[in-house]
């Protein structure tokens, strides 16, 4: 891109406003942050990694021990219904049996 | 979105260290807060590697980051009421381009004398060639904004040639009489 300058003091500050040369040391200065910088990203990048892992566990494990706990409820239920119908169906036979003892009874 | 151009890093910043350099410490005027800027610019440039799409992408990015983090710098040193440019003169004593004639240093340390928006016109102007549209487009600054802090400067850098160097006219005086 050219450059046309109107008169001899843009011409003056066109040439003043040359680029300068950067400092002596600034890549090497910059490299060095560069590198400093990266194995902190690397760092951060496994830190958010072990926590979502841990995160993710933590979640997985509530899942897993509610289920349990709700298989556990519902085999205390069964167990419960099951006493239940062993008492009815126990305490049915002996009122057949003194239904029965008593239809004799009453025959004789 | 696809593009085959693989950016270099290393090569970027030996192409583009002088530019961005001589940016920041035109917009800020201090040699060590432009360096730290220039590093910056380019550590951020750096992990914003893989949206850079061309060549001509990364001067145009980096003209804009450095722009704005020296305006970002400026203004923090303003809250905290330092005149920069005043400074650096004090302090400093600003020296001159190799070639540079000692109108031409004057000049330069003039230019930071004028307010921010037109120093940062002047310095895309005549440092790096753009054009009006080119600036408005790196500073994301209205086009006539742009060619009003343009004019507006450049009228503003003559009067204090004109009115403060005794150098600059003796310089014409001589020229004149030529």
């Amino acid at each position: 891109m050219d450059f046309e300058p109107n008169d001899d003091f843009e011409r003056e500050l066109h040439q003043a406003l040359q680029r300068r040369p950067a400092p002596p040391g600034l890549k090497l200065r910059l490299m060095e942050r560069r590198r400093s910088q990266r194995p902190l990203q690397l760092s951060v990048v496994w830190q958010r990694l072990a926590a979502s892992l841990v995160v993710a566990g933590a979640v997985a494990g509530g899942f897993a021990w509610r289920n349990r706990e709700e298989l556990r409820r519902a085999e205390n239920a069964r167990q419960q219904v099951m006493i239940a119908l062993r008492i009815t169906g126990h305490a049915l036979n002996k009122m057949n049996a003194q239904l029965a003892a008593h239809n004799r009874s009453a025959q004789q | 979105m696809a593009h085959d151009w693989q950016p270099d890093f290393e090569q970027l910043v030996d192409e583009h260290q002088s530019m961005v350099f001589s940016l920041a410490w035109r917009m800020t005027g201090d040699r060590g807060l432009a360096e730290e800027i220039a590093q910056d610019v380019f550590l951020e440039l750096d992990r914003h590697l893989g949206k850079i799409e061309s060549a001509v992408h990364a001067r145009f990015w980096l003209r804009r980051v450095t722009m704005s983090r020296s305006a970002d710098a400026l203004r923090r040193r303003k809250v905290r009421g330092i005149d920069l440019w005043v400074e650096m003169e004090d302090r400093h004593c600003v020296q001159g381009a190799s070639g540079s004639s000692p109108l031409g240093t004057r000049v330069e340390q003039l230019l930071g004398t004028l307010p921010e928006p037109q120093r940062a016109a002047l310095v895309l102007r005549y440092q790096e060639d753009l054009t009006p549209e080119e600036i408005a487009a790196t500073l994301g600054t209205p086009l006539a904004t742009v060619k009003s802090h343009l004019q507006r400067g450049l009228k503003l850098l003559r009067a204090k040639a004109q009115s403060n160097l005794r150098e600059f006219v003796r310089v014409k005086e001589q020229v004149s009489g030529l």
